[in-house]
């Protein structure tokens, strides 16, 4: 009967840290703004880590709908992740290119 | 005895977790080997140290997890985070390079430009320059040839009012004949129409030098040479003598008239420059004469 009992708390106590875990809406944020910021440049540029960026962050959203706020922060963070690398990929692209215009005007 | 085997199956799954999942170990290897990568790059250690710390924090806590040997979950999350941010930090490099170098590529090439402006604009007040130099030298020749010009056209007209002048003297004084010579131009006039004896002028001698100084003192910027000849009769001593002072006299004469005396210089020759043959008395009154040459300004 023990044993059970410490089981039957230590359940509980895992539901109850599951239910108080608060819904991640600044790293959901965080997240959209990065993919926001990155669709316009990386769309042509780095299509690829875009796309894998939106799809990370519907899967995301999806996640924080059902309740499942732990499973949505981490795909959050992960969205945000790939946005960055996203945008900073069509940066170098960007700045790339400038440079070699710059050099081929001379 | 159910205890004990309760016991076991917790102790087999806690031995279960002690190994996270391959697919996790995938993933850690695959981040580990991009930091790897990117912290080996130095234009990222130059400029991405930010993003690498980031990358670098991801790893370190996928590593500290996968050491606990749990949450094979949080271990792919966090390798997956290190990888992103790894070739994140490596893109930076590059995008901060590039600008970098545009920002060098462009001031070069304003610096290029900027000195081709300069050498134009130099070349340009170089040209300027010799065009005014060469509008100035045009500009003084055309003077030089104006004002020579004006000059030769006073001298002419000086020349020819003298001319005119000698001509008039020649008319109104009596026995006075010109000549234009290469010393200038000569007055003769002789002896006899000019003087009594001696020294001594007639009264129409008188009148002939009033006549010449009239028009030497008319132009005073001439020199005079008063020049007296005898003829080759009688004795040479005497006549040179006489020559000599009917000379002084004539000079004498001209500066009572009012010509300034540094003007005139007297000489007597006596017969060594004859004007005609001497065997005639004709020709002997004609060697007997006085020169007045008038020498240029």
């Amino acid at each position: 009967m023990k044993p059970f009992k410490v089981l039957a708390v230590c359940f509980a106590a895992a539901l109850a840290a599951c239910a108080t875990t608060d819904p991640p809406e600044s790293e959901m944020a965080a997240a959209r703004a990065m993919v926001a910021q990155a669709r316009p440049v990386a769309q042509g540029a780095a299509p690829a880590e875009l796309a894998t960026a939106e799809g990370t962050l519907a899967r995301a959203e999806t996640a924080m709908q059902r309740g499942h706020y732990e499973h949505a922060r981490l795909l959050a963070e992960e969205a945000e992740a790939d946005a960055r690398l996203a945008w900073t990929a069509a940066e170098a692209a960007r700045l790339q290119a400038n440079l070699q215009s710059e050099r081929s005007a001379r | 005895m159910k205890t004990p085997w309760r016991l076991t199956a917790l102790a087999a799954a806690l031995a279960a977790g002690c190994a996270i999942s391959p697919a996790a170990n995938e993933r850690l290897e695959q981040a580990r080997a991009s930091y790897r990568g990117a912290a080996a790059d130095p234009q990222v250690q130059r400029h991405a140290a930010p993003e690498l710390q980031n990358a670098a924090n991801a790893l370190r806590e996928a590593e500290r997890l996968a050491k606990e040997g749990s949450y094979s979950e949080l271990v792919e999350h966090n390798a997956y985070l290190a990888e992103r941010r790894a070739r994140t930090a490596l893109l930076t490099a590059q995008a901060r390079q590039s600008e970098a170098d545009l920002v060098a590529a462009r001031a070069e090439r304003q610096r290029a430009q900027a000195e081709a402006r300069e050498r134009e604009a130099a070349a340009a007040r170089a040209q300027a320059q010799q065009a005014e130099t060469e509008r100035q030298q045009a500009e003084a020749r055309t003077k030089r040839v104006e004002e020579e010009a004006a000059r030769q056209q006073l001298q002419q007209a000086a020349a020819a009012q003298f001319a005119a002048d000698v001509n008039r003297l020649e008319a109104e004084a009596a026995g006075v004949r010109a000549k234009r010579t290469e010393r200038g131009w000569t007055l003769t006039v002789g002896d006899a129409l000019l003087f009594e004896r001696g020294t001594t002028f007639q009264p129409g001698g008188e009148r002939t030098l009033d006549e010449v100084a009239r028009f030497l003192k008319k132009h005073p910027e001439r020199s005079v040479a008063v020049e007296s000849f005898t003829d080759a009769s009688g004795a040479k001593d005497a006549a040179e003598r006489l020559a000599v002072r009917r000379a002084e006299a004539v000079k004498f004469a001209l500066v009572q008239r009012g010509v300034e005396p540094y003007r005139i210089d007297a000489r007597g020759y006596g017969s060594s420059v004859p004007v005609a043959a001497s065997d005639t008395e004709g020709g002997r009154e004609l060697n007997r004469r006085i020169e007045i040459v008038i020498g240029p300004s």
